[in-house]
């Protein structure tokens, strides 16, 4: 006889399934309870059922179930951690800044040039030209609004190189042109400096976590804005996380402008480009709804993923909304949602938000996508109309685009939020537009 | 304060690798040799290379300097981790006592925050063991799961073979040990996209999936040798094995399974794709099947790959060294070839001397010719009762024949030396195991580098092929091939003509005996 079993999926109509009522109870209730559709896709379990006899269909679930018993951890089978040599003499090499009486020639604190002359056009690349600081005492000399900072870590899940992201970007130097909207050049409005790199382990996102996070607390801690250059977008994690540990966690918005929503719930891993936003999120480092993420699409997002995001209050925004309301219609609600959002944001770009056309080095580049002229927009806005706790680029990869202008357009992004702070500064609209470069005027 | 004698000093007291007692590595009992759970490391970690120097006599010269430090200090500056005598000579010159005590303090400090320190530093890193799919990345797929069908390697194309999604050279799939010992395969070559090496980093699934788009020389007629290796060998696509690129110390026992799995059924696994970790567990996995100390490993790198003491106990830089540490490959069993960046230095290799490990540098190479070289290093490697194993970082290769890679060095050996050279190995040799890692495509959009690295993977089938065959007389080519003795140019036309003549003999009394 055959016993007719429901399972209990979500989005279709239950499946009436007659299975041989030879199989064992665990091998029944391993089916009914809908527990194999982890591990082979519902439509052909369906063709199993329908079509295998008895003993084969029994072998079918048994190996189904021994890799259930073989999914989660096993202390006895599975490696809980990855060792270190706890007898390295070098152990925390690489994160430990030079103690003062070891440090170069004395000098007065305060930002320096790296260059010989005074318009220089060559020379040590350095974020937009800018002056150079290395201790928190230069931030506070120079009374530093921004400080430019690289963190190269190189764990992306998608293709890697976001470790070259920031010298490449500081070579190719294209952060600080004027704007044409505002005809503002930023960094005669703004005191930015070069931050150089904060370390990072390049075996080990984990251990590189803290040492940024720290170093992002004490960089906020002087009062200078952090701009992240990554790196992947594993350290969307310590930049927020740090900059939470100066202002408060919950105390500002985020405004996420990516293709991939960054919330993995499951991994086996504590930290990684995919998890970054659910761990901020999952330890209440910022508020879902006060989370605005721009641009979703690609292959992490799926109706668990939005319904998860939706459960969380998180304000998201996918390309179908973009591609079906416009992007204009998009560009207003987002722009309202910042505006009555709280009074302090914290900025998040990963350049795969961008169409990869403009973006081909985008280390997880996926198909559609805002253009540059849309995401400038948008951030300028947002970086004009709040008080900006932290921004960060994540996850350019220049080895993708020979020709750099994927270093150009992750520059551009850069700056309008360089821009936007600018307009800030100078009591203007969050939109405003220079009469000078909106009309000739000649009749 | 401040001179840039202390920068220099902060330098020498960082790259001084600090002492420790010279310990040969021991396996403590009853501890498996994988490391499961949060357990640390079984094996001793401390690097044998680092001696404890002979205590310096500070001067009564500099005494007044000194005054204010505390014994501690003292010993400090002795023990030379302020850098050598007259390095402390110059530098204290400058200071008044005050400074010189906050000069050595500071140098204190950098040596214990540099080392772990329980409670401060995390001893590992810690992975979600609540994870519900802790070990998706790595499950396999169940038989039960597709069409029943024989075990044995799969043609995926429908034209003889052609026509299929593109494996390596063309070979059918085998996805189990099933399928390697109903096939009676040879070869398995097995696809590693490994992706954590230093340098730039592209070493993951586009690596093994462009080496298969180009890798139509692998099992190819040679013309040297006159033998198509796929005529001769069973060579199987072995598919991918899983790897967390999040985590080598992770990836490492996977791959260790899955090339002990292809070892345990007699075929050769050649491991191609990823970063140099790789070694580790392919050596690991041919002592699991060969027994400890019974390979020996024949390493072609710009690098030595034999470093140790960071706090990192796997990476591309580590593996030789790991595998000597946990005794899997004795030191001596090791023969490096074509080393020729920054590092080693002295101590390093002073440290293979001792070893008895034999190393074959560019400098060896620019001083004797390569011709002498290549006889020496082939000698050593096909010395009896070794069984070898070939692990092949294309980087070896000048960097204008594999530009993608992850550390290019130049200065290196050409594709044609490296053909021959492997090609020799893989016939006069008992090779067991090969892999040829670190190709990182997306740095060379010429594919020059994936179709070089496919022609050497082609260099070693077709000297298993020739192995087979019996062509293992030294340097064996084809008398027909290399020479149209026509006239009698060089002065031994006769011979080749004889060579020739004898193996158009034995080839027809083959086919004869075939025929009966």
């Amino acid at each position: 006889m055959l016993a007719a079993l429901l399972l209990p999926l979500q989005q279709t109509a239950f499946a009436q399934w007659s299975i041989p009522d030879q199989l064992s109870k665990e091998q029944a209730e391993f089916i009914s309870s809908g527990a194999a559709i982890k591990f082979v896709p519902r439509q052909q379990l369906e063709h199993e059922i329908a079509t295998r006899d008895a003993v084969s269909l029994g072998h079918f679930i048994d190996d189904l179930m021994a890799l259930a018993a073989e999914m989660a951890y096993d202390p006895q089978r599975d490696m809980g951690a990855a060792p270190l040599n706890l007898a390295s003499e070098r152990f925390n090499r690489g994160t430990l800044p030079t103690p003062a009486p070891l440090r170069d020639f004395e000098r007065q604190p305060g930002p320096f040039s790296v260059h010989r002359y005074l318009f220089p056009r060559s020379g040590v690349p350095t974020f937009g030209g800018a002056k150079v600081a290395i201790w928190p005492e230069d931030l506070v000399a120079g009374k530093v609004d921004v400080a430019i900072i690289g963190v190269p870590n190189n764990m992306s899940s998608g293709r890697r190189d976001a470790g070259s992201g920031p010298n490449e970007m500081r070579a190719m130097n294209t952060i600080a042109t004027p704007d044409i909207q505002t005809l503002i050049k930023p960094l005669e409005t703004l005191s930015v400096v070069d931050y150089g790199d904060f370390r990072v382990d390049i075996l080990s996102t984990e251990r590189t976590v803290g040492h940024v996070t720290d170093m992002v607390a004490q960089t906020a801690a002087t009062g200078a804005i952090p701009m992240l250059v990554g790196g992947d977008t594993s350290m969307l994690y310590p930049g927020v996380k740090g900059v939470a540990q100066m202002h408060g966690a919950g105390s500002f918005g985020l405004l996420h402008l990516s293709a991939h929503p960054d919330v993995e719930r499951f991994s086996d891993h504590t930290i990684s480009d995919r998890s970054a936003l659910f761990q901020l999120l999952d330890q209440g480092i910022v508020q879902g709804k006060e989370t605005i993420t721009v641009g979703l699409r690609g292959p992490a997002v799926d109706v668990d993923t939005l319904q998860w995001l939706r459960g969380k209050d998180v304000r998201y925004h996918t390309m179908a909304e973009i591609q079906h309301k416009g992007f204009e219609k998009v560009l207003t609600r987002v722009q309202r949602e910042v505006d009555n959002g709280p009074d302090r944001f914290f900025v998040s770009i990963d350049v795969s938000v961008i169409s990869p056309g403009e973006m081909v080095a985008a280390g997880r580049r996926t198909s559609n996508g805002l253009s540059i002229d849309q995401a400038t927009r948008t951030i300028r806005h947002v970086c004009a109309a709040k008080d900006i706790v932290g921004f960060e680029i994540t996850d350019m990869a220049p080895m993708l685009d020979l020709s750099r202008l994927s270093v150009i357009h992750s520059n551009a992004l850069l700056n309008a939020c360089l821009v936007g702070i600018a307009v800030r500064k100078a009591d203007l609209e969050p939109d405003y537009v220079n009469p000078l470069a909106l009309d000739h005027g000649q009749r | 304060m401040g001179s840039d004698n202390m920068q220099k000093h902060l330098f020498v007291l960082c790259s001084l690798v600090l002492a420790t007692f010279s310990v040969a590595a021991e396996e403590t009992t009853d501890t498996p040799e994988h490391v499961i759970g949060t357990q640390a490391y079984p094996f001793d970690t401390a690097d044998p290379r680092v001696e404890e120097e002979e205590p310096l006599e500070l001067p009564d010269s500099i005494a007044d300097k000194l005054e204010l430090l505390a014994p501690d200090e003292i010993e400090f500056l002795e023990k030379g981790y302020a850098g050598p005598l007259k390095a402390i000579v110059e530098a204290v010159e400058d200071f008044t006592p005050q400074q010189v005590q906050a000069w050595v303090s500071a140098m204190q400090q950098v040596r214990e925050n540099n080392r772990y320190v329980e409670g401060r530093d995390l001893p590992n890193i810690p992975f979600n063991t609540e994870s519900a799919e802790f070990n998706a990345w790595r499950l396999q797929r169940p038989r039960s799961m597709d069409p029943a069908r024989e075990p044995g390697p799969v043609s995926l194309g429908r034209y003889d073979g052609y026509g299929g999604p593109p494996t390596f050279g063309g070979f059918p799939l085998a996805l189990s040990k099933q399928d390697l010992v109903a096939g009676e395969v040879d070869v398995a070559i097995l696809g590693a996209p490994l992706n954590m090496g230093s340098g730039w980093r592209d070493s993951g699934e586009r690596a093994t999936a462009d080496l298969r788009l180009l890798s139509w020389p692998m099992g190819g007629h040679d013309q040297y040798v006159q033998i198509e290796a796929s005529e001769v060998l069973t060579i199987a696509d072995y598919g991918d094995v899983a790897v967390d690129n999040n985590s080598t110390e992770r990836s490492m026992r996977h791959v260790r399974d899955i090339v002990r799995e292809v070892a345990e059924t007699g075929a050769v696994p050649m491991i191609v794709g990823g970063d140099h970790s790789l070694e580790y567990p392919n050596v690991a996995a041919l002592a699991d099947v060969y027994g400890k100390e019974n390979i020996s490993v024949i390493h072609f790198d710009s690098h030595y790959d034999a470093w140790w003491g960071g706090s990192h106990l796997i990476s591309h830089g580590y593996p030789v060294y790991r595998l000597i540490n946990e005794g899997h490959v004795r030191a001596a069993d090791y023969i490096q070839v074509g080393l020729r960046s920054n590092g080693p230095d002295k101590s390093g290799f002073e440290w293979m001397r001792e070893q008895g490990m034999r190393y074959h540098t560019m400098a060896e190479i620019e001083q004797r010719g390569w011709d002498a070289v290549l006889d020496r290093v082939v000698a050593e490697a096909s010395e009896e009762g070794r069984k070898l194993h070939i692990s092949f970082d294309i980087d070896v290769l000048d960097p204008a024949f594999t530009v993608a890679t992850g550390t290019p060095v130049p200065g290196g050996i050409t594709m044609r030396e490296a053909i021959t050279i492997v090609r020799r190995l893989c016939a006069e040799s008992n090779v067991v195991g090969f892999d040829l890692v670190e190709l990182h495509p997306a740095l060379d959009p010429t594919y020059r580098t994936t179709l070089n690295s496919a022609h050497i993977v082609k260099a070693c089938l077709t000297g298993l092929a020739m192995n087979k065959e019996g062509l293992t007389a030294e340097h064996y080519l084809s008398p027909l091939a290399s020479e149209h003795a026509l006239d009698d140019y060089y002065g031994d036309q006769q011979r080749y003509l004889d060579a020739t003549k004898a193996e158009q003999e034995a080839d027809e009394a083959d086919e004869a005996d075939e025929s009966e």
